[in-house]
């Protein structure tokens, strides 16, 4: 009967929405760096891991209030307590192991094996329990440290629990990891010699009357001081065989120091890079309005740094490694990534609906720049797409493939060498509006209903008579250019207005025109 | 000066496209390839092909043509070659129009340098349209109809004829805008000098005989402004 309940309730909880939503949550709050709240949560727990140590040092000295101390010793606790059971419920799904068990019994039509299905779900939940930073949460949960005097330094555990909280310190930690071996022999290495040091000085001095090391601590303590370079002077050598062994536990010395610093200096070499790209993502995946651009080349390169003058943000994807450096050289932000990949994707934690503004595909290769926006078109359906093109024959692939602007830089140039070649004057006066290197610009407004209203009352203001060029209004329902429109023209919302001006009258005009809006 | 005859140096997909867009409008048109299997590719694509190399020997141009008529397009794949050729060419030819193509901004400086009269840098030219296409989509597409595609709408340039009315007058006081309805883009003043200026600027330019205006609008309306002024677009 009870096996019964329990199988049906975990098949309730595998398909609740609310269940599954109350335990997205959670997970996102505790585990998810990129969840908005979690940093929130974070500086929560890490100002009452700070209250803790405080209250702890002041204690030492004075009377800490009752209250505090009721604080310090249960509120805190059960909030941490709270945060334990959690990360234990979250750790892995009881329903699920519930069901598998139930259905891998069905299917040997066997009856459900509690006992089983109990000691898989105990033993997943060891898994955690027994995990370092589990056992410090555990203990900086009991309050009983906190009523014994003595053990009230255990506290300091909580000041573990920042490793949680603290993405740099976990850094630390992983780093060290790496070199688990290394410092392993380091520990050994240093282990062996205090204590060949230890035992030697004992027989040497101990039986000295003048020597202050008189027991086995006193050797192990001066071995230790001394081994490790510091030499606090209080326990010294008086025999000339105790002052040989300082010798030559002061060289040992030197040598530990310095494979310690060489160890963790390596480490540190060595994860620098994987520390930078991983920096790099996190500020990437909260970023907005990105450009990206995959592929990195000269054309890549005008492209970013055009993009970048104005002030926007732009990420650029690169596989090679030596196009990378040279990305990172001209100032760019730039990911070691194959942009064809959907593993790029989900490792970045890019949302392209939310955060990106356009793709730009600019790889010197029509199959490849074809390849990435498959990859893309299949995380999103509407980000907009642009693609150079390599060879003409290859254009309705590109389009096949969902990119919704090629450009095709021969044809480009065939029609300017025509303009050119007819009008250079009007030519060089249209690429001198585009480079935007002559001080008059051409900007496109986007009207909303007020800027429609007062638009030509604005432009017909002295300051922007003759020296504004309104080219034309553009109706985007009908696709239609209004050319050179007249103040007796209706202005619509919706309608982009393209003027012609130097940047600073263009942008008095556009602070006119939300001046009105706001009155 | 009329350029009736259009030269296109070299055969690949560049040229190509630039053949394709000009050898109707030239009726003496050839292309020059350096080599006897371009020459018979660029005759395949239906054009007129001659072969040539980079020695100072350019008497096939000289028999053919009249350097002040021609217009040449420098399209060599290298960049150190299209920059050989110009300055063979100009070396040869003071008075030919020389258009060069270029890989980059580099290299446009050297083309510039060897004399060539105007430098289409490749890079720089797409890096701007991708940037217009992506933050100006509007403006990309209204230059599109204006420049390249079969609309009424276009750009011109009018050279003001010697007793054309606007003569002694200064810009603003043209009313083209309501009048003409035409836009006054830029003016080339040659009190000034012999490059263009923006009528944004806010220079109110006295207007000379020979100064060129270079106007937006339909083609009926920079037909009738051009009558108006007693010159030719």
């Amino acid at each position: 009967m009870l096996s019964r309940l329990l199988v049906e309730l975990a098949f309730f909880l595998n398909v609740s929405p609310s269940y599954r939503r109350t335990k997205k949550f959670f997970r996102n709050l505790l585990e998810n760096a990129n969840y908005p709240y979690k940093k929130f949560f974070d500086f929560t727990m890490i100002a009452m891991i700070t209250i803790s140590v405080y209250i702890l040092i002041r204690h030492v000295k004075h009377e800490v209030s009752p209250q505090w101390l009721f604080f310090n010793n249960y509120i805190i606790s059960i909030f941490f307590l709270t945060e334990y059971l959690l990360r234990l419920w979250l750790h892995n799904s009881i329903s699920k192991i519930i069901i598998e068990q139930y259905e891998y019994d069905l299917y040997l039509q066997r009856s459900f094996n509690f006992m089983g299905a109990f000691k898989k779900i105990a033993a997943s939940k060891a898994g955690f329990v027994f995990s370092p930073a589990a056992i410090v949460d555990l203990l900086a949960i009991m309050p009983f440290f906190h009523e014994l005097r003595m053990l009230r330094i255990f506290i300091i555990f909580r000041v573990f629990k920042l490793f949680r909280y603290t993405k740099s310190l976990r850094q630390l930690l992983s780093i060290l990891a790496s070199k688990k071996f290394e410092i392993l022999t380091l520990v050994m290495f240093s282990a062996v010699m205090i204590m060949v040091s230890s035992v030697l000085i004992y027989v040497m001095e101990a039986n000295v009357p003048t020597s202050k090391i008189n027991t086995l601590f006193d050797a192990v303590y001066w071995s230790v001081v001394t081994i490790f370079t510091v030499g606090y002077g209080d326990f010294v050598p008086v025999t000339h065989e105790g002052r040989v062994v300082a010798m030559m536990i002061i060289m040992a010395g030197i040598a530990v120091i310095a494979f310690a610093t060489s160890i963790v200096v390596s480490a540190f070499t060595e994860k620098l890079d994987h520390i930078k790209e991983e920096k790099l993502i996190d500020d990437v995946s909260k970023m907005k309005n990105i450009y990206l651009i995959c592929g990195y080349n000269p054309l890549a390169h005008e492209v970013a740094s055009r993009l970048a003058s104005h002030k926007n943000t732009v990420v650029i994807l690169e596989k090679n490694h030596e196009k990378v450096v040279s990305a990172q050289n001209d100032g760019f932000l730039v990911l070691t990534f194959d942009s064809a990949l959907l593993h790029t994707y989900h490792t970045m934690q890019l949302d392209f609906n939310t955060q990106v503004n356009s793709v730009i595909l600019l790889h010197e290769s029509d199959v490849l720049n074809v390849y990435t926006a498959l990859t893309i078109r299949g995380l999103s359906k509407s980000i907009p797409l642009l693609s150079i093109l390599e060879k003409s024959e290859n254009r309705r692939k590109l389009t096949l493939a969902g990119i919704d602007e090629i450009v095709y830089t021969q044809e480009l140039i065939g029609l300017m060498s025509k303009e050119i070649s007819g009008k250079p004057v009007a030519f060089e006066v249209i690429h001198a509006l585009r480079s935007e290197n002559s001080g008059v610009i051409i900007e496109e407004i986007i009207l909303d209903a007020a800027m429609a209203k007062h638009f030509f009352e604005v432009e017909c203001q002295e300051l922007f008579q003759k020296r504004l060029i309104v080219l034309g209004l553009y109706r985007g329902e009908m696709k239609k250019f209004l050319f050179n429109p007249d103040a007796r023209m209706v202005v619509d919302e919706g309608d982009i207005a393209i003027v012609i001006g130097t940047r600073t009258l263009i942008n008095e005009f556009k602070a006119l025109l939300h001046k009105k809006v706001r009155r | 000066m009329i350029r009736d005859c259009a030269i296109i140096f070299g055969y690949n997909e560049y040229s190509k496209q630039i053949a394709q867009q000009i050898y109707l409008e030239y009726p003496n048109f050839v292309l020059f390839t350096m080599n006897e299997s371009k020459r018979t590719q660029a005759k395949a694509a239906g054009f007129e092909s001659e072969i040539f190399d980079l020695s100072d020997d350019w008497k096939i141009i000289e028999e053919r043509f009249d350097p002040s008529r021609v217009i040449v397009f420098c399209a060599l794949e290298n960049d150190a070659d299209n920059v050989f050729l110009t300055i063979s060419l100009r070396s040869s030819f003071e008075d030919i129009a020389i258009i060069a193509l270029a890989q980059d901004h580099e290299s446009a400086i050297k083309l510039t340098s060897a004399g060539a009269n105007k430098v289409m840098p490749i890079l720089q030219i797409t890096a701007n349209i991708i940037v217009e296409m992506l933050e100006k989509p509007t403006v990309t597409e209204v230059f599109h109809e204006i420049l390249y595609e079969n609309s009424a709408l276009k750009i011109a340039q009018i050279t003001i004829p010697k007793d054309s009315f606007v003569v002694g007058k200064h810009l603003y006081d043209l009313d083209c805008s309501e009048g003409f309805d035409i836009v006054i883009l830029a003016i080339v003043d040659h009190e000034l000098g012999a490059t263009f200026s923006f009528t944004s600027k806010g220079h109110n330019h006295h207007i000379d005989p020979d100064d060129i205006l270079i106007i937006v609008g339909y083609e009926e309306k920079i037909a009738a402004f051009s009558k108006a002024l007693g010159a030719k677009v």
